[in-house]
């Protein structure tokens, strides 16, 4: 389902989060007089009035979406049209016609799909996608039309993840599925080296103590890795740097945050790793992909990961849910995340952007209902248990994980130390790939150079991300 | 040289009655030219078609881009703002001194190397079927499965090459892995990779040299070098110069190699190349105008040699 | 072989000559297979191991223990037979192009003498002038959105065809080619009547097998190992060329079966090289010597 794409999260320019968030409330709170003051105030307030209802059950529209399961996937296929029949019980004119794109998307093919402007009318992009997405004015200011009666679970929804699908306090797209990094564990490597998998490091001290350890196995085993090529080294930094309570762009996302103490610990720990504790293996310049070969081959002890990693190497590198743990990141100061959501078409007309929420809430968005009716998922034979999607909160989240467990189809105590341990989301910098790329040359540095100067590799870091932020 | 353009120029075609009154004839040119215009044209037309849609459109287009940027889902004149961007993008200039350091080390290996075995394999007299095969034989592989094979080869922990090394007590390299030879090792399997090609040119180009040549060389008692320096180098001359300006201008757009290699940049961006960054704008970061805007400095840069190629093949025609 | 070359026979006559250069060809000769067929030699042989033997140190020099069925599995997980058969369709349909339509051309820039014609001929000859890699990114935007036609050819064969015929080095070989046939042939088939087209059929392609071939070749050849085009333009893994295939699929599939699935995709190219060595290896001298 969910691959390397979204792990690789491109390109996007956005205010902080917490500026983001601040003028989401300002705007809610506009939305809000004008609803109130009887419709009558201009076509907008109509408009927002009008909106706010849900569905009219009656309405006759039809609504193309992508990213339906493939035909390869039997199960999760024939979930979506039994999806399809029930939200027909209560929409009989909506007709869903849903497209098969495998995998849902593409860079390429979405970047092409923006400028023809042949998205359909639900469309599933990256969290990381909403810039592009607006360059290319491709999506429906959906905030008048989502709120607690159309999509009641709203209240419970991380407002870490909203935040992230909106500008300037305008909403453009409700999620499908996020994740939060934390530390996969490979378990019989833990048992074999004389490690408690159930007690995952949790510091880096214990991280570096842990991969000497595995490493002194021999065989060519790695205790921990990490990436240094196609920005993915840059992106795992981020994710580093989080956890340990720093940041890589400032609050006012003009400067450098990441050249102190922290952004030298991290360097300098992964340096001793390399080069003193030699416990990160020789090949270097890794990316996507190479370290889930290892993993999956028996050869990693450690490395930082997405819970769906692991569903990656069940499905592709022939490994078993049992052999994996996931601890929460080293620090647990804040941790990145990411995901994928739907997004709506612009210019299409208010009854199928109605529609269109209706669905989203239905297939999505409902605890029980849809991708979360787990009971269903397993009797499917699909694997349940996975800590991803994580984007509900209160008592939504209580039931929800009480669901999964009930109906879990893998060890989930391997997952206890990630999911008792909730870590603070936190989205990526602005103009990422940007920054990564410069990121990725500090790794690349500290993993294959045994005589880099960390505090100097930052130091040039900073100038350069300082030039990358102010450029244009 | 080819025949004159312009129908009016042509010698009329031969009249089949002398004796016609003068101004019927004409028109009777007049619709011959128009009918073997449009017979000539329609020939012309799906060929023309093709490069006013993938060619010359995208080349007026190349200059337009540069100077355009997308903003809240219109394009909008950007001035040279995408020109100050790449100029004050720090991988602008590693990436040039990286290509350049490419081009170097190309010239160096994928230059020197095709000549001198050329040169060898024109000296046999058996098997050089054979060796010509073997030395193209790479040339036709795909290059992922090339490059892939390399980087087996390169990697420092259970590459062949470091097992060579060790077997015969020379000290382990980090190959791909380390700033200094990173670039090196790309420039190797590129080598192995296309010299085939060079190599065939030259060994062509060798046996056009008059044997009288040598051996008034010889009479004058030139040893080998002197022979290579005073008479092959001279009679293949033009296609060796043919050969560099080439190169030059095919090393200078490397990508795949570095690409598939390192993941593009390399160690410390040791291996990011000019197109590598061409790339990275326009598919990584939705950037087309800097994209575009560095190609034009990259065109700029190469016409040079281009146009020098063009004159030179000219040259050689005559 | 009779030519003169850089050492005297006379040298090589004397015995020490004689000693020398036969020592000299079994070094070479031993090089040259080591550099150039070892590598394959390795790929095919790791292709046959087990995960296990691969990762072995030292390597083992043959497979204890060969197992062809890596290549069977490899077949089937990398969907090999997909990515041959979308490479073959790209590769086939591109030579058609380019035969009737860069052939058609050349024709009538040769021998039909259209108005203009130099300048097109110019502004073809210009584009090779443009780096490939300059144009990339301006035609990958074209084709999300073809002007005049609308279309987005993303994910279509048209996206490898349609550029493929805008090979002014195929052009300009083959106006060449035809401008050296004489006149006075064509000039007989005009006076029996005869068609441009039918001239084109009868007369000018006949003779025209050579160079007919070497460009067929290149046209075929240049599709199969091109990989930043097609990676751009069929992103959707069910239409990917085998090069670009293979690359996406790298990092989801163990050792030996990613060498053996190098090793099927290289065969294709292979076999077309050891058959049609003679026309590459002329077509390739005569087209950079004079081009």
């Amino acid at each position: 389902m969910t691959r390397s794409g979204t792990r690789r999260p491109r390109t996007h320019r956005r205010h902080t989060a917490a500026l983001a968030s601040a003028l989401a409330l300002a705007t809610l709170a506009a939305c809000g007089t004008s609803s109130s003051d009887d419709g009558s105030g201009g076509g907008d307030a109509v408009d927002t009035a009008q909106a706010a209802a849900p569905l009219d059950p009656k309405t006759k529209v039809t609504l193309t979406i992508d990213c339906m399961p493939p035909a390869t996937e039997k199960a999760e296929l024939k979930q979506w049209k039994e999806d399809v029949e029930k939200f027909n019980e209560k929409y009989p004119n909506v007709t869903i016609e849903g497209k098969q794109t495998d995998p849902c998307l593409e860079p390429p093919r979405f970047t092409a799909m923006l400028k023809a402007e042949s998205q359909p009318d639900v469309f599933y992009t990256y969290f990381t996608d909403l810039q592009q997405v607006l360059d290319n004015d491709g999506a429906t200011d959906i905030s008048a039309y989502v709120n607690d009666r159309t999509v009641p679970a709203l209240k419970d929804m991380d407002p870490d993840v909203l935040d992230v699908l909106k500008q300037d306090g305008k909403l453009y797209g409700l999620p499908y599925s996020n994740y939060t990094m934390g530390l996969l564990i490979n378990r019989p490597l833990f048992e074999k080296a004389g490690l408690d998998p159930d007690k995952p490091p949790t510091t880096w001290p214990q991280v570096r103590a842990a991969a000497k350890r595995i490493a002194a196995l021999g065989d060519g085993t790695a205790g921990f890795g990490e990436y240094s090529a196609g920005n993915n080294g840059g992106w795992h930094f981020t994710a580093t740097t989080y956890g340990l309570g720093g940041d890589i762009v400032d609050e006012g996302g003009s400067k450098a945050a990441f050249d102190d103490a922290t952004g030298k610990r991290i360097l300098d720990n992964l340096k001793a790793m390399r080069w003193d504790d030699d416990s990160m293996g020789k090949t270097q310049l890794l990316k996507w992909g190479d370290l889930q070969k290892q993993m999956a081959s028996g050869k990693l002890g450690m490395f930082l990961a997405a819970p769906d990693d692991i569903t990656y190497m069940v499905q592709n590198l022939g490994a078993k849910y049992e052999d994996y743990g996931m601890a929460p990141i080293p620090g647990q100061r804040a941790t990145l995340f990411g995901g994928n959501d739907y997004m709506i078409k612009k210019g299409i007309s208010p009854d199928k952007v109605k529609a269109a929420i209706a669905w989203i809430n239905f297939k999505f968005l409902t605890p029980g209902k849809g991708q979360f009716d787990w009971a269903r998922t397993k009797a499917d034979g699909l694997p349940v248990g996975l800590p991803q999607p994580n984007f509900w909160t209160g008592a939504t989240k209580t039931a929800h994980d009480r669901a999964r467990a009930a109906n879990s189809t893998m060890p989930v105590a391997n997952f206890k130390a990630f999911t008792d341990n909730r870590v603070q989301g936190k989205p990526e910098p602005p103009k990422a790939q940007e920054i990564y790329k410069v990121l990725d040359t500090v790794m690349s540095a500290v993993l294959t150079n045994k005589n880099a100067d960390t505090g100097q590799l930052l130091d040039t870091a900073e100038r350069q991300v300082d030039q990358i932020l102010a450029n244009q | 040289m080819s025949a004159p353009t312009l129908s009016k120029r042509q010698p009329p075609p031969p009249a089949p009655d002398a004796g016609a009154p003068r101004i019927p004839r004409d028109r009777a040119a007049f619709r011959q030219a128009l009918k073997r215009n449009l017979t000539a044209h329609g020939f012309l037309i799906g060929a023309v078609l093709c490069f006013s849609l993938f060619s010359w459109y995208p080349m007026v287009r190349e200059f337009f881009l540069a100077f355009e940027k997308r903003e809240n889902g219109r394009t909008v004149w950007a001035g040279w703002s995408n020109f100050t961007y790449i100029f004050n993008d720090p991988a602008f200039w590693q990436a040039w001194r990286n290509t350049l350091l490419f081009t170097g080390l190309a010239l160096l290996l994928g230059f020197v190397v095709p000549f001198v075995v050329a040169l060898v394999l024109n000296e046999f007299r058996h098997g050089r079927g054979y060796l010509r095969l073997l030395v193209y034989l790479p040339v036709m592989l795909p290059p992922v499965a090339s490059v892939l094979l390399f980087k087996y080869f390169y990697d420092p922990g259970y590459g062949l090459f470091n097992r060579a090394l060790g077997a015969v007590g020379l000290p382990e390299q980090q190959w791909l892995q380390s700033t200094d030879t990173a670039m090196l090792s790309v420039v190797i399997a590129a080598t192995w990779m296309n010299m085939g090609g060079a190599t065939l040119i030259y060994l062509a180009a060798l046996q056009g040299i008059p044997g009288e040549l040598y051996e008034a060389a010889e009479l004058d008692g030139a040893g080998i070098l002197r022979k290579i320096w005073h008479v092959t180098v001279p009679q293949t001359r033009l296609v060796l110069s043919l050969m560099l300006l080439m190169q030059i201008i095919a090393t200078m757009q490397v990508f795949v190699e570095p690409f598939l290699l390192t993941g593009g940049a390399g160690p410390e961006g040791a291996t990011l190349t000019v197109v590598q960054l061409i790339y990275q704008y326009a598919f990584t970061f939705n950037n087309y105008g800097s994209a575009a805007a560095l190609g034009l400095v990259l065109l700029v840069l190469l016409a040079g040699f281009s146009a020098a190629y063009v004159r030179l093949s000219r040259a050689s025609e005559e | 072989m009779t030519t003169r070359t850089l050492i005297s026979p006379a040298q090589l006559a004397r015995p020490r000559g004689k000693f020398l250069y036969w020592s000299a060809f079994a070094l070479v000769l031993a090089v040259f297979t080591l550099v150039f067929v070892g590598p394959l030699y390795w790929m095919v042989t790791s292709g046959l191991k087990s995960p296990q033997e691969f990762a072995r140190t030292p390597p083992t020099l043959v497979p204890e223990n060969a197992h062809p069925g890596n290549y069977a599995d490899a077949w089937g997980v990398l969907d090999l037979a997909k990515l041959l058969g979308n490479t073959l369709y790209y590769a086939l349909g591109a030579l058609a192009f380019q035969l009737v339509l860069d052939v058609a051309a050349a024709y009538s820039l040769s021998k039909l003498r259209p108005a203009l014609g130099k300048l097109i001929l110019g502004a073809m000859l210009l584009t090779l002038m443009i780096p490939a890699a300059v144009l990339v990114v301006p035609q990958y935007l074209t084709v999300l959105d073809v002007p005049i036609i609308e279309r987005n050819l993303v994910n279509s064969p048209w996206a490898i065809w349609l550029p493929s015929v805008t090979n002014a080095f195929n052009i300009f070989l083959l106006k060449r080619f035809f401008d050296s046939i004489p006149r006075e042939l064509l000039d007989a088939a005009a006076i029996d009547g005869a068609s441009p087209l039918r001239t084109l059929r009868s007369v000018v392609l006949p003779i025209s097998r050579p160079i007919l071939g070497v460009v067929s070749i290149f046209a075929v050849v240049g599709v199969w190992k091109d990989f930043l085009w097609p990676m751009l333009t069929l992103p959707d893994p069910g239409k990917q060329t085998i090069n670009v295939g293979i690359y996406s699929l790298a990092a989801s599939v163990t050792e030996n079966w990613l060498l053996a699935a190098l090793v099927i995709a290289s065969l294709p190219t292979l076999a077309i090289f050891l058959v049609c060595q003679r026309h590459i290896m002329s077509g390739l001298t005569a087209g950079s010597l004079k081009g």
